[in-house]
């Protein structure tokens, strides 16, 4: 007599009552490992069950068939509601018509208690064969366990079969798996960052656990396998820690969502989201209940950042493997090198072994940042060993990390590299960014939540950073030739690295609640550039560039044609570099919000909308300038550094163009007041400072004829390389000219010694101590470079841009001595320089002077006389 | 049931959006156009290089509406993208036979 719970109907109710235990123990609490091994072992016990019965029924089944759990059920990880692969497993014994009844029997017993069932019928040397069309089988194959049946037939398959397919077929199924990996990834346009992702095939989603599981087991040719039967993800995961974190967290948040659609749905949708974070799943303490979505999603990319990038270390293993495969050929492309403390093989970073000293070179900033500048440079990655080598150096590099100039040095090294992105991405990964910039913790997964933005902002900072990198090569599609007009604009930079740490900063604010995040992620930039030691100017342009990140995109908002939306908006950037690095910026910041955003017509309108704005940058100097009673914040902050001499600051601010003090820090200006206040001790004040990339040179002294063409002179003289200058005056007639330049030869760079040399030399020019022709005739012997771009000379006049001068501008071949040229021709032709805007792209000068001629503007004919005249000068200063 | 079609400055998209909803037109079409009607293109200098700007940035703006909602529709457009100036834009309006909403098969003013 059997009991009622061994009959069809009976083992079916068990299975249910079991599968309602399951849930409310997970609702209760129990773990996702918990939970989907129990449905995997109430599934046993069900399949077991019904096969014994089937056996009771027909005793030649008692031989020669074997049922085998494959795939997530092989791997004792069955979801609440995820179907079952369970493969009957015939031997040559039996005739399949003969097993066809009995199985169709067990099957429809699972259908009718609601299992989502996959069987299959093979006979053993069928399983041998490798079908690329139905490559899904031999990979689930990988994940076998015998649920009941002949147990030697399992053993011929485990012992035998599987070893034999994986010795001679990994390959082929090594080629096959990356396949259908990249085009599932690609499926999700390789990001794992989407508002509602779907958990299982999302880049790091469960999928991806289990590729890397397969790509282990099919490592030479399945000695895996052989060895350890059937390693699950768990197994797998005890080798990293932080992988089995993000395993385990995913396992109960598949769970949840199965429980919570009451079906094999696994998008995280908003509603989800909701839920997840109300019930704090997966935070085990780590939050707090009822949590608002955006902060547990931050959970779940993290999580699932981890998994993407073993799974993506897993892939190029595998690909290494297959030489004749498109990541393979890629990578045999990549540069290799040896570099003090490391070297990169095949594509892949490792470091040195630990010396017998006991010297790490991962726990050596120096070279840990020479690694992830190499991967910047060259688009290797880092081996799972050098990772792990990082990880566990962290508190010691945090404790060797030296700020400052080298720390800068490095960090640019990083950032301009043609990779950066995914540089950053690994730095960030590791928590090395982290250490050098604790400002970006903040960002760190944080989500957006809006249909607008497509990834987190950690990723769209980085997507933002690709997005600049790929202006610098030609592109394809409807963006190409804007990406081209851009590219150019991104070539002629002076100082790229100064917009890259911009962009890494730019919405850092966004991880402090409230406020406005420009403002927000100004300030927490002010604390880096301090430690990094950037002077004013950089500085300056680095936050004011992240505080205006928004005003161009506000800006296109309005009436571009509108002369006041560009007033309004040349107020806001002040100088032509600026405009640039903020119009490269807006464009990659909209590219970089989701992959439609940026369209060729958005384009457009950023590109008139620069044009327009560096056009009355240039035009209208001239016409603004500081009124004798005017107030404004600049002017209270410097007189506030220069207590008591308020009425002395004011003069001296008076009547220079607003220009002058919109792009001067308080305490610049505040030097050169001070330095005005000194002419009684030497009338030509200067204030030199270097910097390796780009010196800056400071003239303070009361106008006179060639002023701006002697001191261009001397600078030439020395081999300087003007890359931007201006000239303004007050009421007074006190000049500021401000110079920055390259040193071309390196004079200066080789030679500390010869700054003070340098400086006084300039000091004797100006005041005629020594002769400016003798001193240029020396540095005209120096080799001339062949231009790379033919600059055509261009001369133009506007007699409209200001009410009392006459613009005039010279877009001409950048060569040494060229602003002397013009300057010395503008002044031989009796010519004012009222104000200088000097500025080089690339290889074309392009300088604006407005000029008067006897305190008034030019006529026609004066005009025609100079054309000629700078065009003469312009070639004569070339053939040099 | 009438369509309207109407170009307006890129600028003034919000205001006309908002005034459409103050109406009680909610669902709207924007793609962004370029074109020139008789606010003809010009010419910019930058950088010594010349750019011609021949068709200007426009949007433009598709709606169906309720037969005793046009006029009230067109008013909140005209009186939100007015400027007074050339460029202001066009609007056109014809006639739609049928309306049918995928999800129901709703038809007529009630799929709108």
């Amino acid at each position: 007599m059997q009991t009622s719970e061994s009959t069809t109907s009976g083992m079916r109710a068990m299975y249910q009552r079991r599968m309602l235990e399951i849930r409310g123990a997970f609702e209760a609490g129990a773990s996702g490992v918990a939970t989907i091994a129990a449905r995997s072992d109430a599934l046993d016990t069900l399949v077991r069950g019904l096969w014994r019965e089937a056996v009771e029924q027909d005793t030649r089944l008692k031989t020669g068939i074997a049922l085998v759990a494959l795939g997530g059920y092989g791997r004792r990880e069955l979801f609440p509601y995820s179907d079952m692969d369970l493969l009957f497993l015939l031997d040559g014994r039996l005739a399949e018509k003969q097993v066809k009844d009995a199985i169709r029997r067990v099957n429809q017993e699972m259908w009718d208690s609601g299992i989502r069932v996959s069987p299959a019928t093979r006979k053993l040397a069928e399983c041998e064969r490798f079908d690329e069309d139905n490559a899904e089988f031999a990979v689930s194959l990988l994940d076998h366990r015998l649920v009941t049946g002949d147990a030697a037939l399992y053993g011929k398959l485990s012992g035998q079969v599987v070893p034999k397919l994986l010795q001679r077929d990994h390959k082929a199924m090594t080629a096959r798996l990356l396949d259908l990996t990249r085009a599932r990834h690609a499926k999700y346009g390789d990001t794992l960052f989407h508002l509602e992702p779907s958990i299982k095939d999302c880049p790091g989603g469960l999928r991806d656990v289990h590729v890397c599981g397969w790509m282990t087991k099919l490592h030479d040719g399945g000695a895996q396998v052989l060895k350890n039967g059937s390693a699950t993800a768990a197994e797998l995961a005890e080798d990293w820690n932080e992988f089995g974190k993000a395993v385990e967290f995913l396992w109960l948040v598949r769970c949840f969502l199965h429980y919570r659609h009451e079906r094999d749905d696994n998008t995280l949708d908003w509603q989800a989201q909701d839920a997840a974070a109300a019930a704090a799943v997966g935070l085990s303490g780590q939050g707090p209940e009822g949590a608002d979505a955006g902060y547990w999603m931050r959970f779940y990319f993290r999580y699932a950042r981890s998994v993407q990038r073993r799974v993506m270390q897993a892939m190029e293993e595998s690909a290494a493997k297959a030489p004749s495969m498109l990541l393979g050929l890629r990578r045999e492309r990549r540069v290799e090198t040896v570099q003090p403390g490391f070297r990169v093989e095949r594509g892949r970073v490792n470091f040195d072994e630990v010396a017998v000293g006991g010297y790490d070179p991962a726990q050596d900033p120096d070279v840990v940042l020479q690694v992830f500048q190499a991967m910047a440079r060259t688009g290797c990655t880092l081996g799972r060993d050098a990772e792990e080598r990082v990880s566990r150096a962290l508190p010691l590099l945090s404790a060797h990390l030296e700020e400052g100039p080298g720390l800068w040095h490095h960090l640019q090294g990083v950032l301009t590299g043609p990779q950066a992105g995914d540089a950053l991405r690994a730095m960030h990964a590791l928590g090395v960014l982290e250490l050098l910039i604790p400002e970006f913790h903040g960002i760190d997964a944080l989500v957006i939540r809006d249909a607008y933005h497509r990834y987190t902002v950690d990723e769209h900072t980085f997507v933002l950073i690709d997005t600049l990198h790929g202006l610098e090569t030609a592109q394809k599609g409807p963006m190409a030739e804007w990406a081209a007009r851009f590219g150019g604009v991104m070539r002629e930079l002076p100082h790229p690295g100064l917009l890259y740490l911009a962009a890494l900063m730019h919405d850092t604010g966004k991880g402090r609640s409230g406020g406005d995040h420009a403002q927000e992620s100004m300030r927490m930039a002010e604390s880096v550039v301090a430690r990094l030691e950037l002077d004013a100017y950089e500085s300056d342009l680095v936050m004011s560039l992240i505080a205006n990140h928004l005003e161009m995109s506000a800006a296109l908002r309005r009436d571009i044609f509108d002369v006041e939306t560009v007033r309004a908006f040349a107020g806001k950037v002040h100088t032509p570099e600026a405009l640039r690095m903020l119009m490269l910026f807006t464009y990659a910041d909209i590219n970089a919000v989701h992959p439609d955003a940026l369209t060729p017509w958005k384009a457009e309108n950023l590109w008139r909308l620069y044009i327009a704005t560096a056009n009355y940058l240039d035009r209208s100097v001239d016409d603004e300038r500081v009124g004798p009673q005017e107030e404004s914040e600049l002017i209270h902050r410097v007189t506030a550094l220069l207590p008591g001499q308020k009425t002395a600051v004011r003069e001296f601010l008076e009547g220079f163009p607003e220009r002058y003090v919109l792009t001067r820090t308080p305490e610049q200006v505040r030097t050169h007041f001070q330095m005005a206040g000194r002419f009684a001790e030497d009338a030509v004040q200067l204030d030199f400072r270097y910097a390796p990339g780009v010196s800056e040179l400071t003239l303070v002294t009361r106008d006179r004829p060639q002023l701006f063409a002697n001191i261009a002179g001397a600078l030439a003289a020395w081999g300087m390389n003007i890359v931007t200058a201006d000239a303004f005056s007050n009421r007074q007639g006190v000049v500021v000219d401000s110079f920055r330049f390259t040193d071309s030869f390196r004079t200066l760079e080789m030679n500390a010694s010869e700054h003070g040399a340098f400086v006084k030399s300039v000091h004797d020019v100006m005041t005629e101590a020594i002769s400016l022709e003798k001193l240029l005739s020396g540095r005209r012997r120096g080799r001339k470079k062949s231009p790379l771009v033919v600059v055509e000379t261009r001369v133009e006049f506007d007699d409209k841009a200001s009410s009392h001068s006459t613009l005039l501008e010279v877009i001409a071949q950048d060569t040494t001595g060229l602003l002397r040229a013009l300057s010395l021709t503008l002044a031989g032709q009796g010519c004012n320089i009222e104000v200088a805007l000097v500025d080089t792209e690339g290889e074309t000068a392009i300088d604006v002077f407005y000029l008067t001629r006897n305190g008034a503007k030019l006529d026609a004919e004066s005009e025609t006389e100079l054309r000629r005249a700078l065009m003469t000068a312009v070639e004569e200063n070339a053939s040099r | 049931m009438q369509k309207i079609e109407a170009v307006i400055q890129p600028s003034k998209l919000d205001a006309v959006k908002d005034a459409l909803v103050e109406v009680g037109v909610e669902g709207m079409t924007i793609t962004e156009a370029r074109g020139h009607g008789r606010q003809k293109g010009h010419t910019e200098f930058y950088r010594g290089r010349e750019y011609s700007v021949d068709l200007l940035p426009k949007v433009k703006l598709e709606l169906v509406v309720a037969d005793d909602m046009l006029e009230k529709a067109i008013q909140a457009i005209t009186t939100a993208a007015r400027t007074g100036t050339i460029g202001d834009g066009k609007i056109f309006v014809s006639k739609i036979d049928e309306a049918i909403r995928i999800r129901n098969d709703e038809r007529g003013e009630i799929a709108l």
